[in-house]
């Protein structure tokens, strides 16, 4: 195929987008939503898991010391923590920290009587475990320890989040294998109504000895056409959209949610791709079907 | 050039469109293919055009055993073939020289040589002054023209005219087959699927007779070649008239 049959092939291809207009509209619309609720469900995915993560690396025990605790006491206790196998690191966070931090985050005027010897938290250590599984085991061992109070950890909400950050993903992954599915069906319908709306074409070209890949080229570049214009719009959409949402989201629940900065061009690029194969392939489904017919059977006779 | 082998054509629906069909055609002839409706004329073009495969039999065209050829080897075949249909199948959004330059575009010919070639399609058919026309405003007969112009232009060895008169008036009809005659005498091969019994009559072509899907006249042949039921050009019911044979 010489290189002006193969430029004619691929005008007649950008041609069948207008020519076919309100066709190529509502499959552009259609793939468009797909893509942007592909991508949503990715970007979801990705925040929960960065949720998750940074949870996880925070993923402190603190242990509390009684109040009658002594500062030498207190050392003691924390080098009794650092004899324990399942320790990995132990910081002490003592009671006037403590207050600081309340006292930053509430005002000082809540604090104002609650200074010196009156300040009512107890002295701390903060601890991270080796390995979480053991997590029931040590704390039992921590409590043995003397002159410890409680222990309280985030280790369950960890899980949960773990939990819900594999929900995510799975979902995710239905979410954008469906909507794959419902995309190629889509292209495959709009391309199988241009072949329709030329079938005279069709036919006469096969009666004139073209070859199945001249007949099939335009309607498979008319898929990827529909599946390239779907990309940039929706990579376009899901930019403000997510900085919208985002917006409103991290003003309700305060998260550092990841900035779609960082990942619009990898987002994008992924959608051009995944719009011109969805398109390809989806083209692809429709042509083989009707390239099998023959003569009258091209035009439905 | 067009050789049939005991050619057998059953459907799948259970229908015998064509029983043991033996015929030759040779380069440069021109034939008249006649017969009832249903009689097998259309299996016997889809046959040659490898748009349906012989049940059994074998069919050669220029040489090349169609039983043995490939799915992608067909387009090739039919590059050999330029095909005129009764409906005559022009796209109206384009026009009288875009539909002719279409069957050229569609083989992957050179934009050059398609601005040259059309131009002289045209004029051999006598619709130079068409070229911007839509098909819409042409006659019947000048459709008709437009559809031949697009068969000839890729240069065929044969053109197969499936009841090229159908739709247009009688004097167009005997314009569109003169027409024929002259392109035959240039050396290309014309079938001629067709109905109409004075148009036959009137050239003196050899004319092929299709009744249930068995050849029951050939004008090529002697009647001796033919068993006496089907001897229906001399004797059953008249197709054509006798004095063709």
């Amino acid at each position: 195929m010489g290189i002006s049959s193969f430029g004619y092939l691929i005008k007649e291809g950008v041609k069948n987008v207008w020519s076919n207009r309100i066709m190529s509209i509502a499959s552009i619309c259609v793939l468009m939503s797909c893509l942007i609720l592909t991508g949503s469900a990715i970007l979801l995915s990705m925040n929960v898991a960065q949720v998750v993560e940074s949870v996880g690396d925070s993923n402190e025990t603190t242990v509390y010391l009684n109040d009658d605790v002594s500062g030498v006491e207190a050392a003691y206790i924390g080098k009794d923590l650092q004899k324990l196998d399942n320790i990995a690191s132990v910081e002490f966070y003592s009671k006037e920290e403590a207050f600081k931090e309340y006292e930053d985050v509430l005002g000082d005027e809540i604090f104002a009587n609650l200074q010196g010897n009156d300040n009512p938290l107890p002295d701390a250590y903060h601890i991270s475990m080796v390995d979480l599984s053991e997590y029931e085991q040590t704390v039992s061992e921590i409590m043995n320890i003397n002159g410890v109070n409680s222990v309280s950890n985030r280790s369950d909400v960890a899980k949960q989040l773990t939990n819900i950050s594999n929900l995510v993903s799975t979902l995710s992954f239905w979410i954008v294998l469906a909507l794959t599915v419902i995309s190629l069906f889509i292209i495959s319908n709009t391309i199988r109504m241009t072949m329709y709306s030329r079938r005279f074409e069709i036919s006469i070209m096969k009666s004139v000895g073209a070859t199945n890949a001249f007949v099939r080229i335009p309607f498979i570049v008319e898929g990827m056409m529909i599946g390239l214009i779907s990309s940039i719009i929706s990579s376009v959409g899901l930019y403000f959209l997510y900085n919208l949402l985002m917006k409103i989201i991290t003003d309700i629940i305060p998260f550092a949610a990841i900035p779609i900065n960082n990942v619009i061009v990898y987002v994008s690029i992924s959608f051009v791709i995944a719009g011109i194969v969805v398109g390809a392939i989806g083209a692809f489904i429709s042509v083989r079907k009707y390239l099998k017919k023959e003569g009258n059977e091209i035009l439905g006779w | 050039m067009i050789e049939f082998v005991n050619v057998c054509k059953d459907y799948p629906t259970g229908t015998h469109a064509l029983s043991n069909v033996t015929l030759s055609i040779d380069k440069g002839e021109f034939v008249f293919i006649v017969g009832a409706s249903g009689a097998g004329k259309s299996t016997f073009l889809k046959l040659i055009m490898h748009e349906e495969s012989a049940t059994s039999g074998e069919i050669v065209i220029n040489g090349k055993k169609l039983s043995n050829m490939k799915r992608r080897q067909i387009p090739y075949l039919r590059r050999h073939m330029g095909i005129v249909f009764q409906d005559f199948r022009l796209i109206d959004k384009m026009t009288v020289f875009d539909n002719v330059a279409f069957a050229m575009r569609a083989i992957g010919a050179k934009p050059a040589t398609v601005k040259k070639r059309v131009p002289y399609i045209l004029e051999l058919v006598g619709l130079s002054k068409k070229a911007k026309s839509r098909p819409s405003e042409l006659s019947g007969g000048e459709q008709q023209r437009v559809s031949l112009a697009r068969a000839l232009v890729n240069n065929p060895e044969i053109i197969i005219a499936d009841e090229p008169t159908g739709n247009i008036d009688p004097e167009m009809s005997y314009e569109i087959i003169e027409l024929l005659s002259e392109i035959n005498r240039q050396g290309t091969t014309i079938l001629v699927v067709t109905h109409e019994h004075d148009l036959v009559r009137h050239f003196h072509k050899r004319v092929i007779e299709i009744d249930k899907g068995r050849i029951v006249g050939d004008t090529a042949k002697s009647d001796e070649d033919f068993d006496e039921n089907q001897l229906l050009l001399k004797h059953g019911d008249l197709l054509i008239d006798n004095t063709m044979i």
